[in-house]
């Protein structure tokens, strides 16, 4: 075992435990944070976090960030409700709007963070502003329903669509194929290699995730079923993980933040790459956007309110490195789970909203501390 | 007879089960420079720190002695206490503060609550006055050449009251004249009985200032010899542990047709150093050297030339008879040229990431099907490059940075090579690489010329400059002051070209 895997291992173990304690401690203060109600909606509570974690790890991964996008959901969100509610305007175009703006502007403000050799920290603080005021705008500083007169419509069924019981069967098994077909494909290529690959804890591995997906599926048909949000973050965070692991783009990314001079010399396009990450990342805000709006029932003030900052804390959670280079989406997910987990107990057991603060910045002080410890070693 | 300043007894040092150090002994006396040599991963580093205090007392078998007495070092600072100091490869100093604030750094006089600015300046001024420094005291450490900030570094370890300095390739970054300015720093502080243990991969440095040489081995120590009882032949059976052959074994070259064609090349970046009228060619299977001194341009040159540095201003170039569309190091490997980096760590590799990895990333996309990175064909390529570079790794997957130095600079070869290039660039290809790494590298240009592959290289080791090219360019100033052919070319010849001067 080498120092980079031993040191994820006591990540994973770090992590882990957290998640157990966390989990315990509110289940004991309040016997409904397992019971199938609550789970379902952190279900959709972690898909939200997660997307937006996601769209950040992309933007972590070449060792920049993405200060804005808290901002950015408010604003798209905003903008979406007030074309449907106030323009009168279909949702399916209203939300088609929405995330080409958002696509548009991420990208934009990743041309300038490149080509004007901008702090990507500073740029994104001014767009944390600036989208702020655009949002308050755009909806006069009020509430701006996602539907109006109680009509339902594509925005807000984002997050009131369950699937039927079977549906979320036919997922689990399809998940728990996909989960054993990798650990096959993974054993099969380790023997080519002839490199050396546990394949029996690979298929514990492989075994347990499935199990964990069946008994999601099983809690979740308790309640109503499976939440879409959950089936879009399952798609989103396959998509991410495929991009970083699999694809010539995701390798630039782990290029560019371990060292992007060597990167350029190897002739990656350094530019070009990182303003794709932040058009992902425009994709992700917008995404995440109209769910949390949806979520909220209303465009209003705080919408979107620090959702950067718990994005961010995901990302560290999950082992990603603020200079770049380091992380994958698994890791990401298991963050935003924590970090999900811990927003949905404190407002179960209705924790003051001082104490809320409090408890999150300490989280995410925790997890910079651990990484910058677990990086020296 | 006077204890040794500083002493290692019988040392073992182990990192979980890798033996590091088996059983060595090393001590130098007062007025002494003792060299330490032996191929990367031999343990010479781990010896150092060691000496240095960075591993403490008790992580270690052994005993350490200072002038004679047990000493149980916990940490740097106790080995500074007892007297030694180590001078890194990468510096200690704190890069905005001025010359002064550094030489006294961690220890500034203060009068009541407040630093004592006229004693700083007047110590430090008279510790660089011991060492005959010119140096601005005012000035930060930036805006220092790094020969001179070394020596910055050695006047604090002095003021410190060290008796045992240790110099880590204390060579490697440093011109001509500097160089000979240690030297004869080194020469003064030895009368005044310090001792210095010198770490180089320079066999010609060791006979010149040191007085013994202990060469590690595999953990262990080979001999300790007297320098003037030994020659270079000798001590590189001792370091590889098996008789060399010829050191430069350059392959007769089959020339073939112009690959490059540089024409009046002006090139310069801002107000930076520039190039001005390079004009060279470069035949196929011909190795190319380009030599000069620090700030010549050599690199300026690759860099223009791959597309990452500088705007052209005048001239041209020609790949195979069609001009370079090389705008950027993307660009410039589509065309068919490839660089392997001088500085390996800071501009080469990906440090995190694995051998494969670092193999694969400037051919990404002759790997993806159908926009996925195609793994079984990643491994079969990287496989074949483990074999044909001879690079000892555990695996594809192992991180690069566990790697040797002559290992890592082969991946970068292999990395190079997988793209196809017609032309390659060797910005200091042997850089920091042991005795063995650097043959078994120069068998590798001759594979890849006899190939009909053009290589251009530049080493500042002007031995190693002759010894592999079949022309040499000498640069100074960024322009071309002379070319040689193999057969004409003598260091004398080489260092006057490099300066400037005409010789008969």
């Amino acid at each position: 075992m080498n120092d980079s895997t031993k040191r994820a291992a006591s990540r994973d173990a770090a992590g882990l435990s957290a998640l157990v304690i966390i989990a315990a401690v509110f289940a004991f203060l309040s016997p409904d944070f397992l019971g199938a109600r609550n789970l379902s909606m952190l279900a959709i509570e972690l898909s939200i976090t997660a997307i937006l974690a996601l769209g950040m790890f992309l933007v972590i991964l070449p060792g920049h960030i993405d200060l804005s996008a808290g901002s950015g959901v408010g604003l798209v969100g905003a903008v979406t409700a007030v074309l449907i509610t106030v323009k009168g305007w279909p949702a399916p175009a209203a939300m088609l709007v929405g995330a080409i703006m958002a696509f548009l502007v991420w990208r934009a403000m990743g041309m300038v963070i490149v080509t004007q050799r901008m702090p990507s920290f500073i740029i994104t603080l001014g767009g944390l502003l600036i989208f702020k005021g655009l949002f308050w705008l755009v909806i006069r500083s009020s509430t701006v329903p996602v539907s109006s007169g109680g009509q339902m419509n594509l925005l807000a069924r984002l997050t009131t669509t369950y699937l039927p019981p079977a549906a979320g069967w036919a997922l689990a098994a399809v998940a728990a194929a996909v989960s054993l077909g990798l650990w096959a494909r993974r054993a099969r290529l380790a023997k080519k290699q002839a490199t050396a690959y546990d394949a029996e804890t690979g298929f514990l591995k492989a075994f347990i995730g499935a199990q964990i997906v069946f008994l999601f599926v099983i809690t979740m048909n308790g309640f109503r079923g499976v939440p879409l949000p959950a089936l879009l973050l399952a798609l989103c965070a396959g998509a991410i993980a495929l991009l970083t692991e699999h694809t010539a783009f995701g390798r630039r990314l782990y290029a560019i933040g371990g060292n992007e001079e060597a990167a350029h010399l190897a002739g990656i396009d350094v530019n070009a790459t990182v303003i794709t990450a932040y058009a992902l990342m425009g994709g992700a805000v917008a995404l995440t956007g109209f769910m949390q709006t949806a979520y909220t029932g209303a465009s209003t003030t705080t919408v979107g309110d620090l959702m950067e900052l718990d994005a961010v804390a995901a990302c560290v959670i999950g082992g990603a490195s603020l200079k770049g280079g380091r992380g994958d989406a698994r890791g990401v997910l298991f963050g935003a789970l924590i970090m999900a987990a811990l927003l949905n107990g404190m407002t179960l057991l209705a924790v003051s909203p001082e104490i809320k603060y409090i408890a999150r910045g300490l989280v995410l002080s925790l997890a910079v501390w651990l990484d910058a410890r677990l990086s020296r070693s | 007879m006077i204890p040794p300043l500083f002493e290692a007894r019988g040392v073992t040092k182990r990192f979980g089960g890798v033996v590091a150090l088996k059983d060595v002994s090393f001590d130098v006396r007062p007025g002494e420079v003792h060299a330490l040599c032996g191929e990367n991963g031999a343990g010479k580093s781990t010896l150092i720190k060691l000496m240095s205090g960075a591993y403490p007392h008790g992580s270690y078998e052994g005993t350490m002695l200072a002038s004679g007495k047990e000493v149980s070092l916990r940490g740097v600072a106790d080995a500074q206490r007892a007297g030694v100091a180590a001078i890194a490869q990468e510096l200690a100093l704190v890069p905005a503060m001025s010359v002064a604030e550094n030489v006294l750094l961690g220890d500034l006089p203060v009068r009541g609550a407040m630093v004592d600015w006229p004693e700083v300046e007047r110590d430090a001024r008279e510790w660089l006055k011991r060492l005959g420094l010119e140096i601005d005291i005012d000035l930060p450490v930036e805006a220092l050449a790094t020969g001179q900030r070394q020596l910055v570094e050695i006047a604090k370890a002095l003021r410190r009251r060290a008796r045992v300095l240790i110099l880590d390739e204390p060579t490697a970054a440093l011109s001509e004249t500097e160089v000979e300015k240690l030297f004869k720093i080194i020469a003064t502080l030895r009368g005044e009985g310090i001792a210095v243990v010198y770490v180089s991969h320079r066999l010609e440095e060791i006979f010149q200032i040191a007085d013994r040489v202990t060469v590690l081995r595999d953990a262990t120590v080979v001999g300790t010899r007297r320098v003037a009882d030994t020659n270079r032949t000798e001590l590189i059976r001792d370091m590889v542990g098996r008789e060399l052959g010829e050191l430069y074994p350059r392959h007769a070259p089959k020339l073939g047709e112009v690959r490059l064609d540089v024409r009046g090349l002006c090139a310069r970046a801002g107000d930076e150093r520039a190039l001005s009228d390079v004009s060279f060619t470069l035949r196929a299977g011909e190795v190319l050297g380009v030599g000069g001194l620090m700030g010549a341009g050599r690199t300026e040159l690759f860099l223009h030339l791959f597309g990452a540095w500088g705007r052209r201003t005048a001239g041209e170039v020609l790949l195979n008879g069609r001009p370079l569309r090389a705008d950027t190091p993307g660009t410039a490997i589509e065309a068919g040229l490839s660089l392997v980096t001088e500085d390996r760590r800071r501009y080469g590799l990906i440090l995190d990431q694995s051998v494969g990895f670092n193999l694969s990333l400037s051919t990404l996309r002759a790997l993806t099907r159908a926009g996925f990175i195609d793994a079984a064909e990643e491994a079969l390529r990287g496989g074949s490059d483990l074999s044909d570079l001879r690079i000892k790794t555990p695996g594809l997957s192992t991180p690069v940075s566990a790697l040797s130095g002559g290992n890592q600079q082969k991946v970068l070869f292999g990395r190079a090579r997988r793209s196809n290039p017609t032309v390659l660039l060797l910005d200091e290809p042997t850089k920091g690489v042991d005795v063995g790494a650097k043959i078994e590298i120069y068998e590798l240009i001759n594979a890849l010329t006899a190939r009909g592959l053009a290589v251009i290289l530049t080493s500042s080791e002007l031995p190693e400059l002759i010894g592999v090219s079949d022309r040499i360019l000498m640069m100074r100033e960024g322009r071309i002051a002379g070319e040689f052919s193999r057969g004409t070319a003598t260091q004398e010849r080489l260092i006057a070209a490099a300066l400037g001067q005409e010789i008969s």
